[in-house]
């Protein structure tokens, strides 16, 4: 496989989440002819697999983001060569992300915001407790992921109201709905008619990057 | 299942789903394996044909609710009754009706920064309430180091600090509110348990990952200094405690990532008197996979712990189905299963 040691180099590089030593592995890699779209592929990769180290407790969030950070700085120093081939810098998609009204757990949310913006998706996190029509009205801005997040199963119930409403909206087509927390399964998913389960952040991000590569 | 919904399952099915959550708590926690005999009594006590189970006489453990007068008095999504009858009427019926072992009192947003503006209300209340109970009573409250973020708080929201890729100053922020959330509960623990309550209870400790477990801890710490008789018990808020700082330590251990049978040594080196452990139930598995996953973990806490364990079960924790009002027969099996494989001391 060409560019095999860049690759490697790359990759652990990613996985120690040390954006100066990112950003030297990537320089290496480009002294070294790898082409910036792979380079970048690499990257995003390794990214996945930042993510499960996360999930899995052995790296904590300020490591995510030093990862992403790096990430960040690596496609600005290959801007120019991204534009000019087939690779792209732009956002993978636009995510509206909220925990629902009357709900206040957002930790979470908060982790699957981060994650979805390390994977390259704009991210518009409208926090917690949020209230319905606000949800449904930032989707109308222009977006084509809504993610909801919910602990209980008596804030749950928004998210079927959010669908519907997207629905009258007449946008339901143009957003793949997401939704995750304690009491959401997919059975709950398919119920209310949501696009996508995710049980934890790091496999709504999974899902969520399919989509967005259809 | 975990979501409450019910499901036909075989004795293999059964076996097959215990074993295999098994293998996930030890996977995650890197605990050792239930013995053969643990599994299979997790598998008969799950196969009993009851409605209810439990345990024989002179097996029973000591029974407590953390939601105080709440589980009565407030509708706070919890399938609460929402009765009318006072702060006080509600305490005493836990203790003479509901059989309650010790008990909690609680505000109606019992989160520390919600809890430091009224403690001279709480202060009279619980003063009352002393001498118009006979069980041990506690107060209970939750270090909720999110209150202390803005919007709500006065400090920068990490998470949302980090995604700017503000890594410093998310730091910084949280370390911020961890030391103003630490000196609020200790300024709200010495004023109650100078009213002669018998202890406090710092509910879903560390909900907001490494920074509120470590305040807590330090907020231990601190009381044990005035009060080293009192009881302080810690419960926490889920199975591994969130890195949202990632590098916060308490006693030389790095907090971050830590399960249960970890958790407690920091609880004990605090001064923690009883810890109660959380292992999160998973709503898309079955209950057999819950709660053999969850006692897994509590067993392994168990046998570590110098402290008594008073582990949480309830909505959504230690295997007990996530839903407003659990079915019995799982609730039942799981506290079963806790009290005779994983050997805690209490519910």
């Amino acid at each position: 496989m060409a560019f095999e040691n860049e690759t490697t180099m790359l990759h652990d590089a990613l996985i120690s989440c040390k954006v100066p030593d990112i950003a030297k592995a990537v320089q290496t890699a480009k002294d070294a002819g790898m082409p910036a779209d792979e380079i970048i592929n690499t990257l995003g990769a390794a990214m996945s697999d930042v993510g499960v180290l996360f999930e899995r407790g052995k790296l904590f969030l300020p490591h995510v983001l030093s990862a992403a950070a790096g990430m960040k700085n690596a496609m600005a120093a290959l801007d120019d060569q991204l534009k000019a081939g087939s690779g792209s810098t732009e956002a993978k998609g636009v995510a509206v992300m909220g925990t629902v009204e009357g709900d206040v757990h957002d930790i979470g949310k908060s982790i699957c915001s981060t994650m979805l913006q390390c994977a390259g998706f704009e991210v518009r996190d409208l926090g917690r407790d949020v209230p319905l029509k606000n949800i449904v009205e930032e989707c109308k801005n222009g977006c084509n992921f809504c993610g909801m997040s919910a602990l209980m199963t008596t804030t749950m119930t928004g998210m079927k109201v959010v669908i519907d409403q997207l629905n009258e909206a007449g946008i339901r087509e143009n957003v793949t709905v997401m939704v995750g927390g304690a009491p959401v399964t997919q059975g709950y998913a398919d119920k209310i008619g949501a696009d996508i389960y995710g049980e934890s952040a790091s496999e709504t991000t999974k899902k969520a990057t399919a989509v967005a590569a259809d | 299942m975990g979501d409450g919904s019910r499901k036909w399952m075989s004795r293999e099915q059964i076996r097959a789903d215990v074993e295999d959550g098994m293998r996930n708590a030890v996977e995650c926690a890197e605990v050792p394996d239930l013995t053969e005999d643990d599994i299979s009594r997790i598998v008969e006590i799950m196969c009993e044909k009851g409605r209810t189970v439990s345990v024989e006489p002179g097996e029973e453990v000591i029974l407590t609710q953390d939601g105080g007068e709440l589980k009565l008095l407030n509708d706070s999504g919890s399938s609460s009754p929402v009765l009318e009858m006072s702060r006080t009427a509600a305490i005493q019926v836990h203790e003479r009706a509901l059989g309650m072992d010790t008990f909690e009192v609680a505000y109606f947003d019992p989160s520390t920064k919600m809890v430091k503006p009224v403690i001279g209300m709480e202060m009279a209340h619980c003063q009352n309430v002393m001498y118009n109970t006979i069980i041990p009573m506690l107060y209970m409250f939750m270090p909720n180091i999110g209150l202390y973020y803005q919007p709500t708080g006065p400090f920068g929201n990490p998470p949302d600090l980090m995604r700017e890729f503000k890594i410093e100053e998310a730091m910084e922020a949280g370390e911020l509110a961890m030391n103003a959330m630490r000196d609020d509960i200790v300024f709200i623990g010495e004023r109650i348990l100078s009213t002669g309550m018998d202890g406090l209870d710092f509910d879903t400790t560390a909900s907001g990952g490494d920074l509120d477990f470590v305040g807590s801890l330090q907020a231990v710490e601190e009381l044990r200094k005035t009060y080293p008789d009192a009881d302080i018990q810690m419960g926490m808020s889920a199975e591994s405690v969130l890195g949202i700082n990632g590098m916060c330590e308490y006693a030389g251990q790095l907090a971050a990532g830590l399960y249960p049978h970890q958790q407690v040594k920091l609880a004990e080196a605090a001064g923690v008197s009883t810890f109660g452990p959380v292992v999160n139930t998973n709503s898309s598995m079955s209950t057999a996979w819950n709660v053999a996953r969850a006692v897994t973990m509590v067993k392994e806490c168990s046998k570590v712990s110098k402290i008594p364990l008073q582990v949480n079960m309830g909505m959504g924790v230690g295997g007990t189905p996530m839903f407003e009002t659990p079915p019995i027969d799982a609730v039942t099996r799981a506290d079963k299963c806790m009290i005779e494989i994983a050997h805690v001391d209490g519910l």
